[in-house]
C-alpha cells in the first residue's frame, strides 16, 4: 500500500451532503409528475381542455371528410355504370348497323346478277 | 380540482438517507462544486425512484446508483467541457517525497483528481472513494478490465507526478 493510495483514500473520503438533502429529494419526488405509461398516459393527456377541443374538431373534420369521400365514390360508381350502359348500347347499335350494311350489300349483289 | 398528494413509500426515504453520502460524494469529487453536486445527486435519486420497479435487491440499488451517478458526472463534464486534455507524454513516475504533511497532500490530490479527464476521474473516485475492485469498476462502467487497469495506472502516474511537483513548490 503506497502513500499515494492512502492519501487518495483520505482525499476522496465520503462527504455528508448538505443539510436537508433527503427532504429536498422527497419534495421533488412529490412535486414531479407521476410516471405513467401506455394507455394511462394517453388518457391523462385527453383530460386537458385544449386537447379535448382539438380532438372534437378533428373528429368532426374526419366525419365530414369521410362523408364527402363516400359521396364522391358513389357519384363515380354511378358515372361508371352509366358509361358502361352507353358503351353496351353503342356496341349493340354498331352490331345492328353492321348487319344492315351486310344485308344491303347482299341485295345489291343479287340485283346486279339478275 | 387539486391533484391528490402522491403517496411515496417511506422505504424510499430510507434508501435516500442510506445512499445520499455515496451519491453526493461521487458527484462532489467529480464536479468540485457543492450546489452542482447536490443537483446532480437529486436528479439521480429522482431517476432511481422511477426505476425502482426494475431493481431487484439492495445490492442492485447500490450498483445502479454508483453507475448512474458516475455516468451522469461524466456526461456533465463533457457537456460543460470541464474535461482537460492530458497527453500521455505528460505522464511520469516520480515518487512523492517522504516527510511532507499529509493534509497538504490530501488537499492537493483532491484538486488534482478534479482536474483529471472525466474517464480517469471516474476510475479514481470509484477505486478510492468506493473502494471498488478493478473488475467491479469495469462492470459498473461497462469497460474492459484491461482498459480500467491501464487507465487507472496512467491516472495514478499522472497524480503522483503532479502531486509531488505541487508539494515541492509549496513546501
Amino acid at each position: 500500500m503506497s502513500r499515494l493510495d492512502d492519501a487518495l483514500r483520505d482525499a476522496l473520503r465520503r462527504e455528508a451532503p448538505p443539510e436537508g438533502f433527503a427532504e429536498r429529494v422527497m419534495a421533488r419526488i412529490q412535486a414531479a409528475p407521476e410516471a405513467v405509461g401506455g394507455w394511462a398516459k394517453w388518457l391523462n393527456a385527453f383530460r386537458r381542455p385544449q386537447l379535448r377541443w382539438a380532438t372534437a374538431l378533428a373528429a368532426v373534420a374526419l366525419a365530414v371528410g369521410t362523408a364527402e369521400v363516400r359521396s364522391e365514390m358513389q357519384r363515380r360508381a354511378e358515372g361508371e355504370r352509366a358509361r358502361d350502359q352507353v358503351m353496351l348500347a353503342l356496341r349493340i347499335t354498331g352490331g345492328k348497323l353492321q348487319m344492315t350494311r351486310e344485308m344491303v350489300r347482299r341485295i345489291g349483289y343479287a340485283r346486279r346478277e339478275q | 380540482m387539486a391533484a391528490a398528494a402522491k403517496v411515496v413509500t417511506p422505504d424510499f426515504e430510507v434508501i435516500v438517507r442510506e445512499h445520499q453520502s455515496m451519491v453526493f460524494s461521487i458527484a462532489y469529487h467529480f464536479l468540485h462544486d457543492r450546489p452542482a453536486a447536490e443537483e446532480l445527486s437529486q436528479d439521480v435519486f429522482l431517476q432511481l425512484y422511477k426505476s425502482m420497479g426494475a431493481l431487484e435487491s439492495a445490492e442492485h440499488v447500490t450498483r445502479w446508483l454508483r453507475r448512474v451517478t458516475t455516468n451522469r458526472c461524466i456526461d456533465q463534464c463533457r457537456r460543460s467541457k470541464l474535461m482537460p486534455r492530458i497527453g500521455l507524454d505528460q505522464v511520469a513516475e516520480p515518487a512523492i517525497p517522504a516527510g511532507l504533511p499529509d493534509i497538504m497532500l490530501s488537499r492537493a490530490l483532491s484538486q488534482l483528481v478534479a482536474s483529471l479527464p472525466a474517464n480517469w476521474r471516474a476510475l479514481v473516485i470509484l477505486k478510492y472513494q468506493e473502494e471498488m475492485e478493478t473488475e467491479e469498476i469495469a462492470r459498473a462502467l461497462d469497460m474492459p478490465v484491461g482498459t480500467v487497469k491501464s487507465q487507472l495506472s496512467r491516472a495514478l502516474d499522472f497524480l503522483r507526478e503532479k502531486a509531488s511537483r505541487m508539494l515541492r513548490e509549496t513546501v
